[in-house]
């Protein structure tokens, strides 16, 4: 659990005619992980040639995107990939399949132009409505046209059959019309509004249609309201039109979901399937491609490869451990463990894959994580509102991407540890409802009299502190490890996280609580110090010279040598010195956020009490206070302990054994989205 | 106030945001649509999902954009409340552009109308009337019987005199460009008018991009003037914004001197922007289109250079403003022209060629 998967590299020779039953049991099995051939020995190059498919994968992605694009704009996402089966793979026919999208776009693009003559109406009608709005009276506009109008408002009769013809010429004019006047069977007694910069045109069409201007009385003409009303009417006619055009195109792409879902599967498997041959390299007569794959998959692919090529083929199967350093480091990495530790995988691979072979560091994050951030948010009901705000997230985001998912889930992960700790402090939401099982946080930090192992606040500095060592401890244990693992023999002896690295540590912080415990007047004996501190610097001496003569690569000796080895080696002691010392201090940041997180609870009950009411009891007031405190306490607390974790994490711990420089175990396969 | 200070939160704030400006990789797959709706969806889940959204309910491209406009005058609102002193000055200033902009909208609105005897019904519904600094009369600028009403509809405003003194050159020329040309003065005017209130490195550093952006502007004005306008030299060189960095008016009277106007940018490329000098190949500066095409491209390249320079340097000043304010003016644009260029069904390679 706390190594990557181990893994095998396949190199398989098969014949250019089981090319295509290879490629189905490749991605039938989904498990490889495919490096070049020519990439894996460039003298191959020369002797292999790469195939020439018929279509190339980046045409199939574009047609495959398009159907997603159709999709998301019917208003449902994807189409599910975990469904898709080697048995449907079939011919591609790129050019019938974006002959069927053209036909599916044009009629989009149909229903497109009819919202867009439609939104053109809209933005007339608001017009001519902004401007009637600004509008006084409508009979003043009929008398007196005011200077600052643009609105041009008209009275008149029209003669029936004339009607809808005249109407129908207005329609490209933004313009408003109501029948007005007394009910009359071939004179129709309008009110006609308009922009007055469309006069010309507008009169142009009233005389067309034998237009009579009349004056009509203030009650026939009705108020400015009724003509507002009349507009909202039309308008909302038109949205209510426009929404109903949007609704179409959903409904259309709905119809042609069932359709485009099996063009989408046959698009991806025929992506993949082509995927998977750019990597196949061609001699006369057969295939080479290699790749990568869990040590676990091997037996079962060996048999698809078998059964696929009724045994005409030849698979070489190579461990790592035959290989060189430098090949080594090539190998990609699968990440083991137990789903449950998803959320710390994601912290670990968001800073780097670790290399193959080396220590997995998910499942020490998971720990060191949790028990850094239960030390700055220690408090069941802070933890309890953070759990409960993941859970809720996770139930109301379920299509949310996987790192949304997994912060989530790391929410309630850090929310269940400040419960756990939140119970050894004995604090509930700042209030000691249940004796601490292990100190009083909130009692050390008021400088209350308390009693247990902490006291007050140094007493918590130091917890951390001690905190911190283990944790830096862990991770040169954890770096020995990895130097052992790589036979890296010079690296384990010499590195700063090394063994004389981890004496010298050790040595400090003996000899720091040996001098502490002396009210910092008494150091150890000379022999020891010389023992613990000057062997080790001494014997620290040797590293440049040797990394000489050992890795020199034509380097040659000179007098300048010897004052380089003496600068590195005096270099490399401060750095030693000064890095693990402020390592060490830097954990007493969890001590600090700690202290601060208490801090404000405390400020803010003070605060809750001074509004207390007459009686002295507690008022609403004082309960909102507290509400709003725990609130601000959660969220900004909350995020500030999760950042320290998380930085801790990667620079104290990762720093003495992370060597990031892997490449992470991406396989061909018809669950993955990529 | 020291510069961490002054600038500590808004460059947080705006590197987090230039983070989120669109890779150009969005605007070619954009291209590669095979429609304007198709184009569109892919701005789905991204900060322009507004384009997306008012284009799924209205099928208008220009509403959309209109949308855009909207959402950037907010983001620059935003921006001014959030500074203080001389740097909410500068951002007030900028924002300035906006409202120009609006200005020359409704203005050209009023000429194709009143000049050109044009229907602009379908024009009036895009103009921006969200407040900036100031409220402008739109409506009555849009239907003014003559420049001088629109000029007196804007009584209160810097812009009104601007107008008026402009209005019997814009009916003598019967063209809008000295209007146009005099708002753009304006608009510098002021800008580097906020730019004095600055402290030394400051200034400095917005001179300098701003005087890149005047010489650009200049060499784009240059270059309408020759070709369309056929202005005679000294009318040309009178209408050139000064507080150019590069260019001094004697480099470009001699350019405008010269057959080909491109011939002052390509000067300009070769001695401060070598590393472009790559772009002017002579089978593009042959033919007219191309020639425009590449001029635009340079002058994008050119301020993206600068940008680059800001964005490196020294982090507390107000370089990260800028360079802000041009990434996402030069984001805006890409994106604008793939929607229109789909739109027209451009082929592909066209839009790439206008990116």
């Amino acid at each position: 659990m706390i190594f990557p998967q181990a893994m095998k590299q396949l190199v398989a020779v098969v014949l250019d005619r089981d090319a295509d039953q290879v490629t189905r049991a490749l991605l039938d099995q989904g498990v490889m992980h495919f490096v070049s051939v020519t990439e894996m020995d460039p003298g191959l190059s020369e002797r292999l040639s790469a195939g020439s498919p018929r279509v190339t994968e980046a045409m199939i992605s574009e047609i495959r995107r398009r159907i997603e694009g159709l999709f998301s704009l019917g208003g449902h996402g994807l189409a599910a990939q975990a469904d898709l089966r080697i048995e449907d793979l079939r011919a591609l026919d790129l050019a019938a399949a974006n002959r069927q999208l053209d036909e599916l776009a044009a009629s989009l693009a149909g229903i497109r132009e009819r919202q867009q003559a439609l939104q053109q109406e809209i933005l007339k009608l608001e017009d001519i409505r902004r401007q009637l709005g600004m509008f006084g009276d409508l009979t003043a506009g009929l008398q007196a046209r005011s200077q600052f109008s643009f609105l041009s408002i008209q009275s008149g009769t029209v003669r029936r059959a004339e009607l809808q013809a005249m109407l129908e010429e207005l329609k490209s004019i933004p313009s408003v019309h109501l029948e007005v006047g007394p009910q009359d069977a071939t004179l129709a007694t309008m009110l006609l509004i308009t922009m007055k910069r469309d006069d010309g045109v507008v009169n142009k069409i009233l005389d067309r249609h034998g237009w009579a201007e009349v004056e009509l009385s203030r009650d026939a003409l009705g108020g400015k309201e009724e003509v507002l009303a009349d507009l909202d009417g039309k308008l909302a006619g038109f949205r209510e039109e426009q929404e109903k055009l949007k609704s179409g195109i959903e409904a259309l792409i709905r119809e042609k979901r069932p359709e485009l879902e099996r063009m989408w599967a046959n698009l991806r498997l025929n992506e993949l399937y082509s995927r998977i041959q750019s990597y196949f390299s061609h001699t006369a007569r057969t295939m080479i491609f290699s790749g990568w794959l869990p040590a676990r998959t091997q037996e079962p692919l060996d048999a698809a490869l078998q059964r696929a090529t009724e045994g005409r083929c030849y698979l070489e199967w190579h461990d790592p451990s035959e290989m060189s350093t430098a090949q080594k480091a090539k190998v990609p990495v699968q990440l083991g463990g137990p789903r449950l530790l998803a959320p710390f995988k994601m912290l670990v691979t968001n800073y780097s894959i670790p290399q193959y072979g080396t220590v997995d560091p998910t499942p020490f994050v998971f720990v060191a994580y949790l028990a850094m951030f239960g030390l700055m948010f220690g408090d069941v009901g802070h933890g309890l509102v953070l759990s409960l705000m993941g859970v809720l997230g996770l139930a109301t985001y379920k299509g949310a991407s996987q790192n949304i998912r997994n912060l989530l889930k790391l929410a309630i992960w850090c929310g269940g540890s400040a419960m756990v700790v939140g119970v050894l402090f004995g604090s509930y939401f700042g209030l000691s409802l249940l004796p601490p099982l292990w100190f009083n946080y909130h009692g050390a930090v008021a400088g209350e009299h308390t009693v247990g192992v902490v006291k007050d606040v140094y007493g918590i500095l130091l917890i951390t502190i001690w905190f911190g060592i283990g944790v830096i401890g862990l991770g040169l244990a954890l770096n020995w490890v990895n130097r052992l693992r790589r036979g890296d023999w010079f690296g384990l002896l010499f590195d700063k996280a090394g063994l004389i690295g981890g004496w010298i540590y050790a040595a400090g912080v003996y000899i720091a609580f040996y001098f502490a415990a002396r009210s910092y007047k008494q150091l150890p004996p000379g022999n020891f110090l010389f023992l613990t501190i000057g062997l080790p610097v001494l014997l620290l001496a040797w590293k440049a010279p040797l990394e000489f003569f050992l890795h020199r690569e034509h380097k040659r000796f000179q007098v300048s040598t010897l004052i380089d080895w003496g600068m590195e080696w005096v270099v490399e002691i401060l750095e030693i010195f000064s890095g693990y010392l402020a390592n060490t201090l830097s954990f007493m940041r969890v001590a600090g956020l700690g202290i601060a997180h208490v801090s404000l609870v405390i400020a803010f009950f003070a605060i809750a009490g001074m509004l207390r009411g007459p009686a002295g009891n507690f008022s609403p007031w004082s309960y909102l206070v507290l509400v709003a405190g725990n609130v601000l306490i959660i969220a900004l607390e909350g995020l500030s302990a999760g950042i320290q974790s998380l930085r801790l994490n990667y620079y104290e711990f990762f720093s003495k054994y992370f060597s990031g420089s892997g490449k992470a175990y991406e396989p061909i396969s018809l669950r993955k989205l990529k | 106030m020291g510069a961490v200070q002054k600038y500590g939160f808004i460059n947080a704030k705006l590197r987090a945001r230039i983070s989120k400006i669109l890779p150009e990789a969005l605007s070619a797959e954009m291209s590669r649509a095979k429609s304007l709706s198709e184009a569109v969806e892919l701005l789905r889940n991204t900060d322009f999902s507004v384009v997306e959204s008012v284009f799924g309910q209205t099928g208008d491209i220009k509403s959309a954009e209109l949308e855009l406009a909207r959402k950037e005058v907010r983001l620059y609102l935003e921006l001014e409340a959030l500074t203080k002193d001389e740097v909410r000055s500068i951002v007030s200033a900028l924002a300035e552009r906006f409202e120009v902009d609006n200005l020359k909208h409704a203005l050209r609105l009023w000429f194709d109308s009143h000049v050109r005897g044009r229907r602009i019904d379908a024009g009036v519904g895009y103009l921006l009337r969200d407040r900036v600094h100031r409220d402008l009369a739109l409506d009555r600028i849009v239907n003014a019987g003559s420049l001088e009403e629109a000029a007196e509809a804007l009584t209160g405003t810097p812009y009104g005199e601007l107008v008026a003194r402009q209005a019997a050159e814009v009916t003598r020329l019967q063209s809008l460009f000295p209007l146009e040309i005099a708002l753009d003065h304006h608009f510098y005017r002021q800008l580097l008018a906020a730019v004095d209130g600055l402290g030394t490195r400051d200034r400095e550093i917005a001179r300098r991009m701003i005087g890149a952006e005047i010489d650009l502007a200049n060499i784009n004005w240059l270059i309408r003037f020759k070709g369309f306008y056929k202005l005679d030299p000294e009318r040309a060189l009178a209408c050139a914004i000064p507080e150019g960095i590069w260019l001094s008016p004697q480099a470009v009277a001699e350019a405008y001197a010269m057959d080909n106007p491109s011939a002052v940018l390509s000067e300009l490329v070769r001695r401060r922007y070598p590393a472009l000098a790559s772009l002017l190949t002579p089978r593009e500066a042959t033919e007219s289109y191309a020639r425009l095409v590449l001029i635009e491209r340079i002058l994008a390249e050119i301020l993206m250079l600068e940008v680059r320079h800001l964005m490196a340097g020294y982090p507390f000043t107000i370089g990260i403003l800028l360079a802000y304010f041009v990434l996402k003016s030069a984001e805006i644009r890409r994106i604008k022209t793939v929607l229109n260029a789909k739109f027209y069904n451009w082929p592909e390679e066209r839009i790439m060629a206008a990116l």
